[in-house]
């Protein structure tokens, strides 16, 4: 179970703003390194808690690119229903709203990150093994 | 910062090869002809209009706008003070990409982001708010619309309060936007009509233009949009040209309109100006040439107001990073003087916050500071086209052109633009760069200073993001109330019955949605007879 096809990772945007360059690339780079990534683009709240329960996924990344609070919202309704499910972020996460997702134990990945820096990430908050 | 082996091969960010340095005869032998046909003249390589910058510095003008429509009345006029020279007028992106009211579901779920990133304005009540005590008569305004299916509301929006306030609409100047690329291409919203429903609202907006508003530019395509998505500028220029072709060959089957005429309302443009600054500076020189090349060969078309192409440009937001902000005032710079070394007669400046949120007063001063000092202290406007002649400019100016007919041709072959939209080609060209762009960024081919190198950072300042109020939501609940409650209903019902009948049809549009803003009807109820007339476009990306 630890390998990358074996975890599935919730990609959304929460959102209404529909720039796709970020969140695009991000898949793309996840699925190169071999998870399962379900994209279910501009969702609220209750979608994503929905389809993070549905879909058994392993880690949900959040590409934010609103006011902070819509955000949090959303991460804190998701360890609410998932405890313990990690959470990442990226986007448009002005200083600010960087620390207080980091409160709530997201990791952001604010402009200007490394794609490798994101799938590191990834392999390790689902605990997949990354390739030697 | 580390010492880097120099690369083989260099490249344009359009793809060909650069030379180490240019003679005359790397100048191709078609087009050593333009290099000495003065500015105002035909193809207009050299510029628009004969004195340059002397006779008309370009025009400043900054995207602005966020909160109650008094917040962004007040941000404009803020803008102004400071030396704008025009105005733009941005709308929630929430409530106005979807054509919603606030009280939508999907608006309501994220209640706080309404009017981050634009006024909130539902009705012509709100846009009076934001135009109040604003120059109409006396300024060039982009009342909002960048998303085709809100163009129609915020132009007809607009066109109401001006003629409230007494001025007559074929005296009035400014610009529509409703552009595809921003629509269709970069900034996909979750509901949106139809690309051939767009077209029409576009085609209606130019007929409208043509018979009423002289002086209005009806739509701007922006090649900014696909240029930002990650389309390099020769696919800029291919696909602004190849947007243009379905406007005008429209135009041309419904016949309702001088030719001239809608080739003139097609000709303000917008364009990215990016980092690589001769490239992009070439960029806006090619384009005046196949413009007018374009409208003589396909249209038959040699009239200079038409054949003059208009060029707003935007500094590239892309390009503006998170870390160290204020060396974005210095990007600016640069791509602002790209700009204006491509002789373009507006500019705005991306603001050095850009990465983090939209501007603050501070950060978009520095951007009309930014543009103040080039027009100002540089002697920058004596002089037009400053870069003629250069061999190597001169060169880059006629391989773009070359690589954006290539690439016009190929989007042609491919069924034409609209069809490129609806099939997700142009998206996947977009992708296929932004990943290349981001690969050549990771395996430290390319450097980004602050990011991928000279990372430590001494300033002082934290830029935090800038937050506007937290009451936009909350307000435009109780005035869309209140618009409700007190409009005439029965006026507003009949104005709302007239548009439906209207789009069912084949009527130019903007009437009935003149008389519908005059008659209080709100974007929401608008939204909700398009999506029942037009359904929804079948997007060809998962985001």
């Amino acid at each position: 179970m630890n390998q990358p096809s074996q975890k599935r990772i919730l990609m959304s945007k929460t959102g209404l703003d529909g720039h796709w360059r970020g969140p695009t690339l991000v898949a793309r780079a996840l699925r190169d390194a071999g998870f399962e990534v379900i994209m279910i683009g501009m969702a609220n709240t209750d979608e994503i808690v929905r389809a993070a329960v549905d879909e058994d996924v392993d880690l949900v990344g959040l590409n934010i690119g609103g006011h902070i609070d819509v955000a949090l919202r959303a991460v804190r309704a998701v360890n609410e229903a998932r405890p313990g499910l990690p959470v990442f972020a990226g986007g448009t996460v002005p200083p600010h709203a960087k620390r207080q997702l980091e409160e709530l134990g997201v990791e952001v990945y604010p402009p200007g990150s490394q794609l490798a820096e994101i799938v590191d990430a990834a392999y390790r908050l689902t605990g997949a093994t990354a390739p030697a | 910062m580390q010492a880097k082996t120099p690369p083989e091969v260099i490249r344009a960010s359009s793809g060909f090869e650069l030379k180490p340095f240019y003679t005359a005869a790397d100048i191709p032998a078609s087009h050593r002809e333009r290099i000495d046909i003065a500015p105002g003249e035909a193809p207009y390589q050299r510029g628009f209009h004969p004195g340059g910058y002397r006779s008309k510095p370009w025009r400043i003008f900054q995207l602005s706008g966020f909160g109650k429509p008094e917040d962004e009345n007040e941000r404009i006029k803020f803008l102004l003070r400071n030396g704008e020279t025009g105005f733009i007028m941005e709308h929630d992106r929430n409530t106005a990409d979807h054509c919603y009211n606030v009280d939508h579901p999907d608006v309501v779920a994220r209640r706080e982001d309404v009017g981050l990133t634009g006024a909130v304005m539902q009705s012509v009540r709100d846009i009076a708010i934001c135009m109040d005590g604003l120059p109409v008569d006396s300024s060039f305004a982009h009342p909002g619309g960048a998303v085709v299916q809100h163009a129609p509301f915020a132009l007809a929006g607009y066109w109401t309060v001006a003629r409230r306030r007494g001025f007559q609409l074929d005296k009035i100047a400014g610009t529509g936007q409703s552009d595809f690329n921003l629509t269709y291409l970069g900034c996909v919203t979750k509901q949106q009509i139809p690309t051939d429903a767009g077209l029409r609202f576009n085609a209606d907006i130019i007929e409208f233009c043509g018979q009423h508003l002289p002086y209005w530019v009806p739509v701007s395509i922006a090649g900014y949009n696909a240029a930002d998505t990650g389309l390099n500028p020769a696919q800029e220029l291919g696909t602004l040209f190849a947007n243009a072709v379905e406007y005008l060959d429209e135009m041309k089957r419904r016949g309702t309109v001088d030719m001239q005429m809608a080739a003139k309302g097609c000709a303000g443009v917008s364009f990215r100006a990016s980092i690589h600054i001769f490239e992009e500076a070439a960029k806006m020189r090619a384009a005046r040439v196949m413009w007018s090349e374009l409208l003589r060969s396909r249209y038959d078309i040699t009239d200079p107001k038409a054949a003059n192409l208009r060029v707003h440009c935007v500094t590239a937001g892309s390009k503006m990073t998170y870390q160290q902000p204020l060396n974005n005032i210095v990007r600016g710079t640069l791509m602002a003087l790209a700009a204006a070394m491509g002789g373009v007669q507006s500019l705005g400046v991306s603001g050095y916050d850009e990465a983090l949120s939209i501007p603050s007063e501070h950060a978009h001063q520095m951007s009309l500071r930014v543009q103040q000092i080039l027009q100002e202290e540089t002697n920058f406007c004596a002089v037009t086209d400053p870069l003629g002649g250069s061999y190597y400019v001169e060169t880059l100016t006629a391989q773009l052109m070359e690589k954006a007919w290539e690439f016009f041709d190929e989007i042609e072959k491919a069924g034409g633009y609209l069809a490129c939209l609806d099939s997700g080609w142009l998206h996947a060209r977009a992708a296929e760069n932004q990943h290349d762009e981001f690969m050549a960024m990771e395996t430290g081919e390319a450097n980004i200073v602050g990011v991928t190198c000279a990372t430590e950072d001494e300033s002082p300042y934290e830029v935090d993001g800038f937050v506007g109020t937290d009451d936009a939501f909350d307000v435009a609940t109780e005035r869309l109330h209140e618009t409700l409650r007190t409009r005439h209903e029965s006026a507003a019902g009949t104005a709302l019955k007239n548009l439906e009948a209207v789009c069912r049809g084949s009527d130019n549009i903007m009437p009935a949605m003149l008389d519908a803003l005059d008659a209080d009807v709100t974007l929401g109820e608008i939204g909700d007879v398009y999506r029942d007339v037009f359904g929804d476009w079948n997007t060809p990306i998962q985001t």
